[in-house]
């Protein structure tokens, strides 16, 4: 529903114009990885990148195609900016975070450059919000240099299977180990707690097993902490893919399906663990 | 799926920490919902009890549980020799013990031919005032089975019963009670054709003449063996002590002496000194445990059981002692 507060004149001067009819198919996926407060936008003709990193050792992504928005009107080749997410957040659901059936917040999110804030304008049931949020220098995301033909083993996987054993994980364990190899046992993610250690097996014939593509044996150790914000987009999405490379970067891609059924990307990359690997207790 | 047990002719005994176990089994759904078949082992070389879960979709998880120590306390305890008998539904049991409150710790058992009762103890000497005071009795008629040869009352720790009466309740299965006089241990068991349980608990001997309570011996906590009477009197002081020392929860372990030296008999108790009364039961509180000890010593000067030698010889904790015996001689 187009908002008509605003002047002619404003929006010439926006580089960027993004307008959703739900704002919840932004805001339930950047749920997904508000686990550090800063997060950076870039904006480019194919649609949102939301970036957040941690400690430089993991980075997150989340990818609103422009197919998404009703509205997706970029005035330069390249928009970023870096900007609290966790305020973001706050002001996407500003009329409640709980979906009541039959209604939802519009969103309209128009940035005029370098130096402006970003601002929301957000409409539900004819009360209209303006929120303006402060943006800072964007921070250059890591690059991982994680490239398909580096990529030594590649799973997709349904979600459902992933979700049970990720809610068991022994959270005494520092790491979370992952195997994957041609042979058994296929794809492994092991635990080491206190009380002993834990391995979930899945087959490689397994139904839910969607690709399996695993060309060496690869074990590769991961901090548990750095793991967990995972599972947030986990438990949002249908389908995963595990993809490790030659120097034991893990990749996940999660797919999401948001309320409209339109699909979401959301990308981790995790560098693996530098200690020295241990005899693995079998 | 082909889940075939591979049996040894070995027996294993080995003890787990709850901790890691119940996280496993925790969620019930899930299990019945994913998991085909469940494979417990224990191998044989190492220290491991491998718990193996075989999915739906070709998944399999795998947990390896360190096991803390390879020796098993046994309880022993004949069930047969009471003279006490009782049959109820766990639910009739577990309705009565719904009532305490939470934090009671200790209730008193109490059956006569013509009625069965329940109240809440509390230690002489704590706050009258503050008390709730709780009693829920029961025709002899609400039981399946009802024999009270001899008039009884017994105390006991709550907690460890009403843990068993959860458990039993959801299995719906019946409970047998097996008592004596105040100082014998209490069984409470149930059997299925899966398996059986019983938890049997130490009574306390509270003695009206004097203020103190005194000792009784042997601690023993559940396993599904019950031994005869008569190993009861045979434990060596030593050898316990070690056992003793191993704590579960509220209870507390002690031996007694070989000898059958005769306790003398309490007022509330109709039975005269079995040889077995050398054999007497305490509730587990560290605290009772220590005036138990101290009234043992008490007997000692009066020349009662001169040549007993003391029990929980390990737990000589004089500061405790002196604050809950102030009366009492020094050790």
């Amino acid at each position: 529903m187009p908002l008509s507060t605003q002047s002619q004149d404003d929006e010439e001067h926006y580089v960027l114009v993004a307008s959703l009819d739900n704002a919840r198919n932004l805001s339930n996926i950047l749920k997904a990885i508000t686990f550090k407060d800063h997060a950076v936008f870039t904006a480019t003709p194919n649609g949102l990148k939301v970036t957040v990193e941690d400690s430089k050792c993991l980075q997150a992504n989340a990818f609103i195609q422009t197919e998404i928005f009703q509205e997706f009107t970029l005035k330069e080749d390249l928009v970023t900016f870096q900007i609290n997410l966790t305020v973001l957040l706050d002001c996407l659901n500003i009329f409640g975070g709980n979906a009541v059936a039959g209604t939802s917040t519009a969103l309209r999110m128009c940035y005029k450059g370098y130096g402006y804030p970003l601002t929301l304008f957000l409409e539900e049931g004819g009360v209209v919000t303006v929120c303006k949020i402060n943006t800072q220098e964007p921070e250059e995301p890591m690059d991982f240099e994680f490239c398909s033909t580096n990529v030594t083993n590649k799973v997709i996987l349904q979600s459902e299977s992933l979700k049970e054993a990720f809610s068991e994980l022994d959270m005494t364990s520092d790491v979370l180990q992952i195997t994957m190899s041609p042979s058994q046992p296929y794809f492994r993610l092991s635990t080491f707690g206190n009380s002993g250690n834990a391995h979930y097996d899945y087959s490689k014939d397994s139904d839910m097993m969607e690709l399996f593509q695993c060309t060496m044996t690869q074990t590769n150790r991961y901090k548990m902490s750095l793991l967990k914000p995972s599972t947030k987009a986990l438990a949002l999405s249908c389908k995963v893919s595990v993809r490790t490379d030659n120097r034991g970067l893990l990749s996940q891609q999660y797919l999401v399906r948001n309320d409209d059924g339109q699909i979401c990307f959301l990308e981790f990359y995790y560098c693996p663990d530098e200690e020295v690997e241990e005899e693995e207790e079998e | 799926m082909g889940c075939v047990p591979k049996q040894s002719s070995k027996t294993v005994k080995c003890k787990l920490l709850m901790k890691s176990l119940l996280p496993l089994f925790r969620c019930l759904t899930s299990i019945e919902r994913n998991v085909e078949c469940c494979q417990i082992s224990v191998s044989a070389s190492s220290d491991w009890v491998i718990i193996q879960f075989f999915c739906r979709h070709g998944i399999t998880k795998t947990h390896n549980l360190r096991f803390q120590e390879k020796e098993a306390l046994q309880a022993e305890f004949a069930s047969h020799l009471c003279t006490n008998v009782l049959k109820a539904p766990a639910r009739l049991l577990g309705d009565m013990v719904m009532h305490f409150p939470v934090f009671q710790e200790e209730i008193t058992l109490s059956a006569t031919p013509l009625r069965f009762s329940l109240r809440n103890y509390e230690e002489s000497g704590e706050s009258q005032v503050k008390m709730m005071y709780t009693e829920m009795s029961l025709h002899p008629e609400e039981f399946e089975y009802f024999h009270v040869d001899v008039n009884s009352e017994i105390t006991f720790c709550l907690k460890e019963l009403r843990g068993f009466l959860s458990f039993t309740e959801s299995h719906c299965l019946p409970v047998l009670v097996h008592f004596d006089s105040a100082g014998k241990p209490v069984c409470f068991s149930v059997e299925d054709t899966l398996f059986e349980a019983s938890v049997v608990l130490a009574t306390l001997i509270e003695s009206k003449s004097t203020d103190s309570i005194q000792p009784v011996g042997i601690q023993v906590h559940a396993t599904s063996r019950y031994v005869d009477a008569a190993a009861l009197r045979v434990h060596a002081c030593e050898g316990h002590g070690e056992t003793g020392r191993e704590r579960i929860t509220s209870s507390q372990g002690s031996t007694v002496s070989p000898q059958p030296d005769p306790i003398p008999p309490l007022p509330q108790t109709q039975q005269a000194n079995k040889e077995s009364i050398s054999v007497n039961t305490s509730p587990a509180s560290s605290m009772v445990c220590t005036l138990l000890f101290k009234a043992l010593s008490s007997e000692h000067d009066d020349n009662v059981c001169a040549a007993t030698p003391p029990v929980l010889a390990g737990y000589s904790d004089e500061e405790m002692m002196e604050e809950f015996c102030p009366k009492s001689p020094s050790l």
